[in-house]
């Protein structure tokens, strides 16, 4: 599984499960999910919880709670590197 | 000059190893541990001016701060507020893990952590022998040897239950009785125009009645409550809506309890917490037609979990006890591992509570209780017109109000840094000289 692939699972659990609109030209793999309000912070126990199921995946609390686990981008970039994956742009 | 300080009082420990309650040797280094811990400890303790130990339970119940003070020193408190008043920045502000024992050699500046196991889910469900029935008798079992220890422990204690005249309060009451010198009930309620009570307390009337306890009515009025939000803040570590309406509940009660020592001995005030955490017995609440308190929409054991975990990072209900220096002591806690091994589908039942209730205190626990619906102490009444919710929403102390408050009272600008302490449930954690760790 490639890092897009893993932003692609993200991106779609995000706006089926927080009912983004396929409209909103704000909602995107870099947009600040808990600042501009699409996560609160009851979503972020699904957010993990979905994270745990579909990737096998644990988030430790420092990578919960760093700056990077703010983005869709951010947060796949975290499983892609706790579940072994290349990072975008590798070979 | 010692390399850990400790920026004002540490928390009461009430936690049971399974036959004694965990004392302060728990906290001196390299001190043995108990094979498993159940409840609230959190403890500091030093052999040596280079030696210490930072203990904190399992569940994460008692808090526990440090940050690195500017002399390679680390400053440690049950508070983060305490920590930013001793000169530490928020920003540098970590919880002591849950579960952890860490021993500190500060000669050679590393750090040995040890785990302490506490209550969990087996992960294989199906080695679970346990029926319901049997649990409840082992339940039962449980928490009468942790309340008889708890009044051996204290036997001068003047104790006091907070009695909001539902299931798990009412328990508590029954398991109490008997065993302390005195033994009162404390029942909240919100001062209205019509000076009509609330159900909760109507129910608490009847039931201290019927219970044969003498019961000390809390009525604050609404202005009276407010004044404690920077106080509940502080003290209850977190700024979420839930939890600040449960911990305004509190310092009510707390404030009452401290009105009514005898001072005879210490006070020790047991509650029914917990139990909505175990049997994942929350809804969330609609107010002027929106919601309230929404719950994460996951599987009942997930649900279960998720809200078991998140008990370490909120203070709601220690934290405006120990503000009246009041010693706060969750019975249920005591058979944690007994809850959280319930089988499965048992949390899918409507009636579980009830039904578990029945089960551990049999005919102790008055008919009328288990037939009442279920009323928050944030909610007063069943349309919840009379609670903390409606005060405060009615007064635009929202989320976001409460969020800002929490940042100002922590000398935070930027809100950004709240989401590097608090998420998902978990305070940002850490473990000091990790620099160096061991």
């Amino acid at each position: 599984m490639s890092h897009d692939e893993v932003a692609g699972r993200l991106e779609s659990y995000v706006r089926r499960q927080f009912a983004v609109s396929a409209r909103d030209t704000r909602f995107c793999r870099s947009a600040a999910l808990f600042e501009l309000g699409y996560v609160d912070s009851v979503g972020v126990v699904e957010l993990l919880s979905f994270v745990q199921q579909e990737f096998g995946i644990q988030i430790p609390d420092d990578d919960l709670l760093s700056d990077e686990f703010s983005t869709l981008d951010g947060i796949a970039r975290i499983v892609c590197r706790l579940g072994g994956i290349s990072p975008p742009g590798a070979p | 000059m010692s390399h850990v300080r400790i920026a004002g009082a540490l928390d009461h420990n009430f936690a049971w190893t399974g036959s004694q309650l965990a004392g302060p040797e728990l906290s001196e280094p390299d001190a043995p541990l108990p094979v498993e811990l159940r409840g609230a400890y959190a403890g500091v303790g030093t052999t040596a001016p280079h030696r210490h130990r930072l203990v904190r339970d399992p569940m994460g119940l008692n808090k526990l701060f440090w940050a690195a003070g500017p002399d390679g020193s680390v400053v440690v408190s049950a508070r983060p507020c305490r920590l930013v008043a001793a000169g530490c920045r928020f920003e540098t502000i970590q919880a002591v893990p849950a579960g952890a024992a860490i021993d500190l050699d500060f000669s050679s500046r590393t750090a040995r952590v040890a785990a302490i196991a506490g209550p969990a889910r087996r992960p294989d469900p199906s080695a679970n022998a346990y029926t319901v029935e049997a649990a409840a008798e082992e339940i039962r079992r449980t928490l009468d040897e942790y309340v008889a220890g708890l009044a051996r422990a204290a036997p001068e204690a003047q104790a006091f239950v907070c009695l909001s005249g539902g299931l798990d309060s009412t328990g508590v009451a029954v398991l109490a009785r008997g065993h302390f010198r005195t033994l009162t009930a404390v029942s909240f309620d919100i001062a209205h125009p019509d000076g009509r009570p609330s159900e909760d307390r109507v129910t608490a009337e009847r039931l201290a009645r019927d219970l044969a306890l003498p019961l000390r009515c809390v009525t604050v009025r609404p202005d009276e409550l407010l004044d404690q939000l920077d106080g509940v803040l502080a003290e209850g570590v977190d700024w979420r809506d839930f939890n600040v309406h449960a911990a305004l509940v509190n310092a009510a009660l707390a404030a009452g309890v401290a009105a009514a020592r005898d001072g005879q001995g210490p006070a020790l005030v047991l509650t029914g917490d917990l139990m909505n955490e175990f049997l994942v017995d929350y809804l969330p609440e609609t107010y002027r037609g929106k919601v309230y308190y929404r719950l994460p929409r996951l599987a009942p054991t997930e649900l279960q979990d998720a809200l078991v975990k998140g008990l370490a990072s909120t203070h709601r209900e220690v934290g405006p006890f120990e503000r009246c220096g009041l010693a706060l002591v969750q019975p249920y806690a005591a058979a944690a591992h007994l809850y959280l091994n319930l089988p499965a589908p048992f949390l899918l039942e409507p009636e579980r509570k009830q039904r578990l209730t029945r089960l551990v205190f049999g005919d102790a626990v008055p008919p009328y209780v288990f037939t009442r619906g279920k009323t928050r102490a944030q909610m007063g009444d069943a349309d919840g017109s009379r609670g903390v919710l409606a005060l405060c929403v009615d007064r635009g102390l929202d989320d976001a109000w409460l969020r800002r408050r929490f940042a100002a009272l922590h000398q935070v600008e930027d809100l950004g840094v709240l989401d590097r302490f608090l998420r998902g449930g978990r305070y940002r954690s850490g473990v000091p000289l990790a620099e160096a760790h061991a």
